[in-house]
């Protein structure tokens, strides 16, 4: 029963060796075995979006992702922010998008590969491309205007 | 606490029916996107002791064209991809754009298309599409390979064709041809499932239409479809009078059920209005363009 | 560190016969098991005192925490919980406010009137709360009224979704002393509620607060925390709670649903004459916060208008569900669904266009809110002009809409309070001449930190970087109620500027003894300075005096100020209130919206394209928090009008996941959603500030379903608006019409 099994995670640049449940996700491998905690449990069933992280630069939910199938894929959390991500913090900060943070981290890495695709969006296509990411605290036009902001400044 | 005790990850689709077959019947779960399985492990509303992960399985991925010039879409091909890909045009373009309305920009970069219709959820945006566009779908199992229409894939609440130990493998379509392809979803915020959905995917020859195909998703345990309302709409210009026909036939064969998203008296209601939007916009763009 | 786990009860009204934990503690990993039995008879409740820490005796509604479970890993814990088992006998269960109320029906709380109760409430039976507000003679204004409208509403329960669920970690030190981080909106209102339903002196709980994943009410009365401590005390270990999602919406609390008759006499120039207001809320299993949520909506149900003969009575039951309770807005979205809508309802009747017929009626700067208090800044005809003007109101008739659309616009009007309770700040000078503020009150997203900061740095004339505020901590704060009731800006804000005017105070007196001038020849000058005035280079920096006060003369410079709101809400002679639970309540926001839906005449869904939000705050302290909060409400509000809403299944909740209830994405709230600010400066606000955190959801359902009925000419009473109830309105018109 849970069983821990060896496993080897490339997060943020760096590689861990640790142990995680074969039933265990990325989430939990994330929060509870790195102390990478800003990857957010908000569901756990893939629908707010905080727990949103890089695997090879996509997007993915880290709650319905298991962390062994992880091996191999470069991670990256909001911890490991650089370039593009760093930019697009620091325009949420300036424009106002962050009020109680829960659901940035996610905002802000699903931003980072939206305009890694489309480095010149359209107020509409941040809205679609954010629309997996809920934030219960915003109305969320401070969060399209920074993201807009960011993509001003262009790339890092 | 999970019982998960292995997690395989095989290298072609042989070899993971070997492993599905070899496991413990219901405790041998395959493992494609995770969007809806790892979201079900979380709830403990499954406890596999197995997990066959299909990400290793090459055959399974990506779009190809196969020699008549129809579409092989492998059972791993992340919605995203399907969404994004122009050769599903014309008649086909009905799964484009159910593939562009699953979820959000994130899930349809997890779930698989193979997930999706193997899960069979009857408010999903697949079903109704691949039923409309007259797809097939490609099964593996212990005895090799077969085919079944998409139309008879889907056969009850979460339910489908696929047999003990077989999985899907991939969908398959007929080149496509000239005509349009529409998807419609109603919904109640962003990324939910459907309410109702209507897919429609018309040929379209010589200014009448030479084939139909309407399906409407969320309103019962399958994809709505009835062979009469496809035909009602074949050799005409899809006129209103036979829109609405078809709209009320569909309407009256609907089984839904009141669930939170929406009463059942509502989705009937909705039925026949959204069938006769889309064929009526169809009617317009096709009389546009051609 | 171990962790919690819960066992919720499956039946809505059941008497607990007995419980067989030994299977749950024999579990893997289990270090405790705890049913009601290893609780006393304590009992917390912020208005009655009607709720034990856990299941005792009796459930209450489906979901109510039975037993709980301290292992060494959480799914340990949820597999042990799983593992107790509890005898029940089945009660009959009152599930609807009418059941509640009928004759012979089952009893929610037997021993009700045993209860302790904060204040004069009028209950007996089922009604945990009755309360009545009136002004004037309301049946000779019915008389006097060329025209009455009635309708009768309803709105229904929605969840809060703070996108954290809640949780708490508690630990017990080596003296039995606990300490308890936990998602709250209140230090203060957690040690209390832990301490009575554990029976604890509130000095060996002290409570902090880590950063907290935003609260809209859900978290300032208790959710885990007593059983959380209840787990270390037994074990003796750090446990720590967090609730899923589903059980943060089965367990918590979430917005009350109303019934409501509201009955409005005008004259026929528009002149609003007569309001008659009846509510009745369903409260759920345990009172919280709902007699304030009852008496708050009564206060505003005769809106920021003049009515001069009003009578609003409402009725709060117990039903066999989880409890309702605070939630942005307290009451006001609801009371204001059928209020905001009912006057366009008169307007339409009227002739009169519906901004109109609200700026004759609005309050103006010498009228008093409904109960007599009087208004010391009212912008609200600013704000009305503001919205009109922005949304090009009056040219809204030139809207056009696509085939298959229709369009239109909606407006309503607004008032909320600030205020409310006890509040302290102590502004600290340190050694090297930066302040440290600390007030105990709790920053859950809405920028207070920020704002608080900013009025110390403001009032000192230190740059931002050299005042820091300090994490709340019962142990180190001054007293706090809490963040809610739109408070902590100005209650907060004018405790923390009396006291770095104190500073300020001290540190001029150690400066003029220093320069040896008189205190009033001295001023604050930018950058942490005392100079004299008039007099350039005879200065002297923070630090210097600091380290005077700390090491020579005086003693450190610490500044505080403590204070509570004691303004009467209600004048007796001028109106009659019975039940209502707060004496005193806070300084009044105003605000209007406009906004622009569009209706699919195919399917009835509802999509809003632009919306106007305007409030008066007094003085924004800083407009990009206060924008925020405004955006982030109409948000929550176009939730509320359109899609959020708790399904229940006789006592079961059927969709406590984010998959099947749903709340707005990027693509539900307009792009085009613009908050203006208006400033009439409250004379006693700090700079003038008053509260905005919750004004700015009151009326968006209402504005919505204006527009909605502007659109397609059905009057919809009953939200949701789902595109089903907008479809069937509509197919009704058309049938009416022919
Ligand atoms: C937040 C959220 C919102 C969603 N919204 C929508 C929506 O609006 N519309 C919609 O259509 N869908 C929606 N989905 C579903 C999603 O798009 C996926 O399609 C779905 O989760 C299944 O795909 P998957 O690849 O993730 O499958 P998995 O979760 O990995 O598997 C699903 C099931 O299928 C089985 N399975 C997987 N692959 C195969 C195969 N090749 N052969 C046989 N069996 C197989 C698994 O054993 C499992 O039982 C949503 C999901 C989430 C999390
Ligand atoms: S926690 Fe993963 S999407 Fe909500
Ligand atoms: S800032 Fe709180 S959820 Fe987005």
């Amino acid at each position: 029963m849970s069983t821990p099994y060896p496993l080897a995670l490339q997060v943020n640049g760096a590689e861990h060796r640790l142990e995680a449940a074969l039933g265990d996700t990325l989430l939990t491998v994330l929060r509870d075995a790195l102390a990478l905690t800003g990857a957010k449990r908000g569901c756990n069933q893939g629908v707010c979006g905080a727990c949103t992280v890089l695997a090879d630069g996509e997007p993915v939910r880290a709650c319905l992702t298991l962390a062994h199938e992880c091996a191999g894929r470069e991670i990256v959390t909001i911890e490991g922010a650089a370039g593009r991500a760093q930019a697009l913090q620091e325009a949420f900060v300036e424009t106002g998008a962050v009020q109680c943070g829960f659901c940035s981290p996610g905002m802000i890495l699903t931003a980072a590969a939206m305009l890694e695709r489309t480095p010149r969006p359209s107020a509409d296509e941040v809205r679609a491309g954010l629309s997996g990411n809920l934030c219960r605290c915003s109305g969320y036009r401070k969060i399209v205007d920074a993201v807009l902001r960011a993509a001003e400044t262009g790339a890092p | 606490m999970s019982a998960l005790a292995r997690l395989h990850r095989p290298a072609t689709v042989e070899e993971a029916v070997r492993l599905l077959a070899g496991g413990d019947g219901e405790r041998t779960r395959l493992l494609a996107g995770g969007a809806t399985l790892v979201a079900m492990l979380n709830a403990g509303l499954v406890d596999p002791a197995e997990l066959v992960s299909l990400a290793a399985v090459d055959e399974l991925r990506g779009i190809g064209t196969l020699p008549d010039g129809g579409l092989r879409i492998g059972a791993m091909t992340r919605h995203r991809e399907t969404a994004a890909d122009v050769r599903l045009a014309g008649t086909l373009a009905v799964l484009r754009e159910a593939a562009a309305r699953i979820a959000n920009p994130v899930v349809r970069n997890m779930g698989t298309i193979g997930g999706s219709i193997s899960f069979a959820d009857p408010a999903a945006d697949y079903p109704p599409a691949l039923v409309a566009a007259d797809a097939a779908v490609e099964i593996a199992g212990p005895q090799g390979r077969r085919r079944v229409p998409a139309r008879e894939f889907f056969v009850d609440w979460y339910a489908t064709a696929l047999g003990p130990n077989e999985m899907v493998t991939a969908i398959l379509l007929a080149p496509r041809a000239p005509g349009l392809g529409s998807y419609d979803k109603l919904y109640r915020v962003a990324g939910d499932y459907a309410i109702v959905s209507v897919a429609l995917s018309v040929a379209w020859r010589d200014g009448a239409c030479a084939r139909a195909g309407l399906a409407v998703g969320g309103c019962g345990p399958r994809p709505l479809h009835l062979d009469e309302a496809d035909e009602l709409l074949r050799a005409g210009r899809l006129g209103a009078q036979a829109a609405r026909r078809a709209g009320e036939l569909l309407a009256a064969a609907a089984d839904p059920l009141d669930d939170v998203r929406a009463s059942a008296a509502y989705r009937r209601r909705v039925i026949p209005r959204m069938v006769e939007r889309a064929l009526a916009a169809a009617r317009d763009e096709l009389s546009r363009t051609a | 560190m171990l962790h919690g786990a819960l066992l919720g009860s499956p039946h809505a009204h059941a008497r607990i016969k007995s419980y067989d934990v030994s299977a749950a503690r024999a579990a893997p990993g289990v270090h405790c098991v705890l049913t009601g039995e290893d609780f006393g008879d304590h009992r917390m409740g912020a208005f009655i005192k009607d709720e034990h820490a856990i299941a005792k005796g009796k459930v209450r509604y489906v979901g109510e925490p039975v037993a709980a479970v301290a292992a060494e890993t959480e799914a340990q814990a949820r597999a042990a919980a799983r593992l107790v088992e509890v005898e029940y006998e089945e009660l009959p269960a009152v599930l609807t406010p009418e059941e509640a109320l009928a004759p012979g029906a089952a009893l929610v709380h037997a021993e009700l009137a045993s209860y302790f109760k904060v204040f004069e409430a009028v209950c007996g039976g089922n009604v945990c709360s009755r309360t009545e507000l009136a002004e004037g003679d309301v049946e000779q204004g019915f008389r006097e009224s060329d025209l009455v409208v009635e309708g009768r509403y309803r709105t229904q329960p929605q969840a809060h979704v703070s996108l954290e669920p809640c949780g708490a970690l508690a630990e017990v030190d080596a003296a039995g002393r606990v300490t308890l981080w936990s998602a709250n909106q209140s230090v203060f209102r957690v040690q209390a509620n832990v301490c009575e339903s554990l029976g604890l002196p509130m000095s060996r709980l002290r409570c902090l607060t880590p950063r907290v994943g935003a609260g809209f009410g859900n978290k300032m009365e208790a959710h885990v925390q007593p059983i959380v401590v209840k787990l270390a005390l037994a074990t003796g270990r750090p446990v720590k709670l967090v609730l899923s999602r589903e059980e943060d919406f089965e367990i918590v609390r979430a917005r009350h649903p109303f019934d409501l008759r509201v009955r409005t006499g005008v004259k026929r120039d528009g002149t609003f004459v007569a309001r008659e207001v009846e509510v009745l809320l369903d409260g759920g299993a345990y009172a919280d916060d709902s007699p304030g949520v009852l008496g708050y909506s009564l206060l505003m149900a005769r809106g920021p208008y003049r009515i001069p003969h009003a009578r609003c009575r409402g009725t709060l039951v117990y039903t066999n569900k989880l409890r309702f309770g605070a939630f942005r807005g307290f009451g006001n979205p609801q009371v204001s669904f059928a209020t905001e809508t009912q006057i366009d309802e008169i307007a339409a009747q009227l002739g009169i266009d519906p901004v109109e017929i609200r700026r004759k009626n609005a309050l103006g700067a010498d009228d008093r809110w409904f109960g007599g208090q009087a208004l010391a800044s009212n912008g609200l005809r600013e704000c009305i002009d503001v919205a009109e003007r922005e949304s090009g109101w009056p040219a809204r008739g030139a809207i056009r809409a696509a085939p298959g659309k229709r369009r239109a616009m909606g407006f309503a009007c607004t008032a909320h309070i600030g205020g409310l309770l006890g509040t302290g700040a102590i502004v600290r000078m340190l050694e090297d001449g930066t302040v440290v503020l600390n007030t105990g009150a709790v920053d859950i997203g809405q920028g207070s930190d920020t704002v608080l900061t900013q009025i110390v740095a403001e009032a000192l004339r230190l740059p931002l970087e050299q005042v820091s505020v300090a994490s709340p901590d019962t142990d180190g704060s001054p007293y706090n109620w809490g963040t809610t009731a739109s408070r902590v800006t100005y209650t907060t804000g004018r405790a923390v500027l009396a006291a770095a005017r104190e500073v300020e105070r001290q540190a001029k007196a150690h400066a003029a003894e220093m320069l040896e001038c008189a205190e009033a020849d001295l001023e604050l000058l930018p950058g942490g300075v005392v100079g004299v005035k008039g007099v350039p280079g005879k200065t002297l920096p923070f630090v210097a005096i600091s380290a005077r006060a700390h090491w020579r003369k005086g003693g450190p410079i610490v500044g505080t100020h403590t204070w509570v709101f004691d303004q009467p809400t209600v004048d007796p002679k001028r109106a009659v209130a019975v039940g209502l639970p707060f004496p005193q309540i806070g300084v009044y926001s105003f605000g209007a919206l406009a906004v622009e839906v569009e209706v699919d005449e195919t399917t009835g869904k509802v999509a809003v394209l632009r919306a106007w939000t305007v409030a008066d705050v007094g003085r924004a302290i800083n407009r990009a928090a206060v924008e925020g909060q405004l955006e982030g409400a109409f948000a929550q509000g176009l939730g509320f009008a359109l899609a959020e809403e708790l399904v229940f299944d006789g006592p079961r909740l059927v969709n406590p996941t984010l998959m099947d209830y749903k709340v707005p994405t990027s693509l539900e709230v307009p792009y085009a959603l613009h908050a203006h600010i208006v400033e009439h400066a409250e004379p006693d606000g700090p700079f003038g500030a008053k509260g905005v955190g919750e004004i700015g959801i009151n009326v968006v359902a209402a504005a919505i379903a204006n527009a909605v009925a502007a659109a397609t000419g059905a009057r919809l009473r009953e939200l949701p608006l789902t595109a089903e109830r907008v479809l069937g309105g509509l197919l009704q018109r058309e049938a009416e019409a022919g």
